[in-house]
């Protein structure tokens, strides 16, 4: 009898836990509804989870390095329906911080309750956005919150989209023997004249049977893996020997052409 | 006399000015065009300029609070570094550009050598964080300021609270910069019938302005607010200009037109200071003007490079830009620290 209600509670816990995961038939949509969407992003280099500071990874060339900073702006995010239809979430900036894991899963409040079923978003800080006035640039995007942790140029008046920085053998030694590489991509496409635009979207649909279905009592998370190794390989081959310092939009093409591809969808929530 | 005081004064809205600060009516001299800064986002008021004029001279903005904004803008010579070709920082660090002058900043779209910012008021976080200027960074410096005693109250005469924010510390410093207005120059009131008159010389020079400068040099402002490659010799770090912040192959080599107003107080002179004299500058412009890549066509014209000016036009064009220093301006005890 024991072992019976042994089997018994493991069994009911187990049907509780995978049920709590999966609610395979979430309730019919009532119009009117809202809950908050979470987007989860996990940086990692590819299998591994990114730590900063003295893990070493390795490039798809084979170089390795440590990360000290990885850093990326999301915006414009929008979210497709089964049904076709999108919703969008104008005037929402996110900034992605691997030091501080309050950054990690920004949140989108009030998304109508649906079935979703794909995700699309700016990495960067779009182009009307980048040239607003002082009074627009709060939160995020309030130059005088960064420290020294810097995501604007000054000189070049714009937002640094991407910024990974971290250290490599492959890298030149500077005058402390310290061999730093630095890749910052920014560059919005100018104010006046057409110049190098780094920023890109990505769509990204959820796996099979993966929708977020968002109810009254259903606030999803979209699990987002984030490759650091496909910024170095991807379209082009980047190696930190050639490029170890990157601080203009036109060198950090290849950058920006390779983080697109850095996003997958892993899987949903729905609880 | 049609000219004379005829002053339009530009009196703007949606503002919460009070008793206690007042707003400043933004006065367009009578012989200049309107001005291109859009006052409606940031109305001034005498607070907000006295707290733009007192950053502008606070050390604390630089990394070892020792170094201000008017170390490399000093008013006597036009709010420029005087006696350096390019500028230094904290810890005695170089730059590699002279200091441009700060004036008539309202009606410029575009700052610094390369136009690499739009916005008058983003223009502070550059060199705040450059590091060879003040070498700090923007949330630093507010910190700082919130640990005084002084600015707190600063910021609350000028919008109305004690909160220091990012937004009103770039809107104050843009309140004091657009303070900074040169249209009083014997020029100036020689050109609005106030009196004033130029001698032969300076006239001559005027007219031979008008016939050889002006097409860059344009209007009221004394620039048509272009980049272009004027033919330096190519030399030093081989500054690519705009190319630095545009990237582009048509834009190496140029540089901002600069105004001329008080051009007599504010050399050196060129992107990297590299003439001491006026009469060095129009010597290259006669005589040293280089082939290089983007020349403006403006300089190779009938098959001659650089602008052809005998040795008395040259004297007489230096007479005619002396008469665009602006006394007044250069000693006005309102832009000066208290």
């Amino acid at each position: 009898m024991k072992f019976h209600s042994f089997l018994f509670i493991t069994f009911a816990f187990l049907i509780s836990v995978l049920s709590s995961c999966t609610k395979e038939n979430p309730s019919p949509v009532t119009a009117g509804d809202t809950n908050d969407i979470i987007l989860e992003f996990d940086n990692r280099v590819g299998a591994q989870k990114l730590v900063l500071g003295e893990t070493t990874y390795q490039t798809g060339t084979g170089e390795s390095f440590t990360v000290s900073t990885f850093n990326y702006f999301i915006s414009n995010v929008s979210l497709k329906k089964t049904d076709g239809s999108s919703i969008k979430f104008p005037n929402q900036y996110f900034l992605i911080r691997q030091v501080d894991n309050k950054t990690w899963e920004p949140v989108l409040k009030n998304v109508p309750a649906g079935d979703y079923q794909e995700v699309t978003f700016t990495i960067g800080v779009d182009s009307a956005k980048s040239v607003s006035p002082v009074a627009e640039r709060t939160g995020v995007l309030d130059e005088g919150s960064y420290g020294e942790d810097g995501m604007y140029w000054g000189w070049n008046s714009g937002y640094i989209f991407l910024k990974l920085e971290g250290t490599s053998p492959a890298a030149p030694a500077n005058g402390a023997g310290v061999r730093r590489f630095q890749f910052h991509v920014g560059g919005f496409g100018g104010m006046t004249g057409a110049t190098v635009n780094n920023l890109r979207t990505v769509t990204l649909p959820f796996p099979q049977n993966q929708l977020a279905t968002v109810r009254k009592n259903i606030a999803p998370t979209i699990h987002v893996i984030t490759n650091l190794q496909k910024l170095f390989s991807d379209k082009t081959t980047v190696k930190i020997a050639d490029t170890p310092a990157i601080h203009m939009p036109a060198a950090a093409v290849p950058l920006a052409n390779n983080y697109v591809n850095m996003f997958t969808v892993d899987h949903t929530h729905n609880d | 006399m049609w000219l004379l005081s005829v002053s339009l004064l530009l009196v703007w809205g949606c503002s919460s000015p009070n008793e206690s600060n007042p707003e400043v009516s933004f006065t367009v001299p009578a012989n200049f065009p309107e001005p291109v800064y859009p006052f409606e986002r940031n109305p001034m008021t005498t607070a907000g300029v006295e707290l733009g004029k007192a950053l502008f001279n606070e050390p604390l903005l630089s990394r070892d609070n020792t170094f201000a904004c008017a170390e490399c803008h000093s008013q006597p010579y036009g709010f420029t570094h005087h006696g350096h070709d390019v500028s230094h920082g904290i810890n005695n660090l170089m730059g590699t550009r002279n200091s441009l002058p700060l004036q008539n900043l309202a009606w410029e779209s575009s700052f610094f050598w390369d136009g690499g910012v739009f916005d008058l008021d983003l223009v502070p976080i550059a060199p705040l964080t450059n590091e060879v200027e003040l070498g700090e960074n923007t949330k630093n410096v507010l910190d700082k300021l919130r640990a005084t005693k002084k600015y707190p109250l600063l910021f609350k005469k000028a919008f109305g609270s004690e909160e220091i924010t990012t937004e009103r510390f770039l809107k104050a410093f843009s309140q004091f910069m657009l303070t900074l207005v040169s249209a009083n120059s014997r020029y100036d009131q020689f050109i609005r019938n106030e009196g004033e008159t130029l001698t032969a010389d300076e006239q001559a020079g005027m007219k031979l302005f008008e016939q050889k400068c002006s097409s860059c040099h344009k209007g009221a402002l004394f620039t048509d607010h272009s980049f272009r490659n004027n033919g330096l010799f190519i030399q030093g770090i081989k500054d690519v200009g705009r190319a630095r912040v545009t990237e582009l192959e048509k834009d190496k080599y140029t540089f901002r037109v600069p105004s001329l107003r008080n051009v007599a107080v504010t050399g050196p002179y060129m992107h990297d200071g590299r003439f001491y004299t006026l009469e060095a500058v129009l010597d290259h412009y006669a005589e040293g003007v280089q082939d290089t890549q983007n020349l403006d066509p403006l300089f190779r014209q009938n098959n001659i490079r650089g602008i052809a000016l005998t040795s008395q036009e040259r004297q007489q064009i230096v007479a005619f830009l002396k008469t665009l220093t602006d006394e007044e301006f250069l000693k006005n005890k309102r832009f000066a620290a208290e």
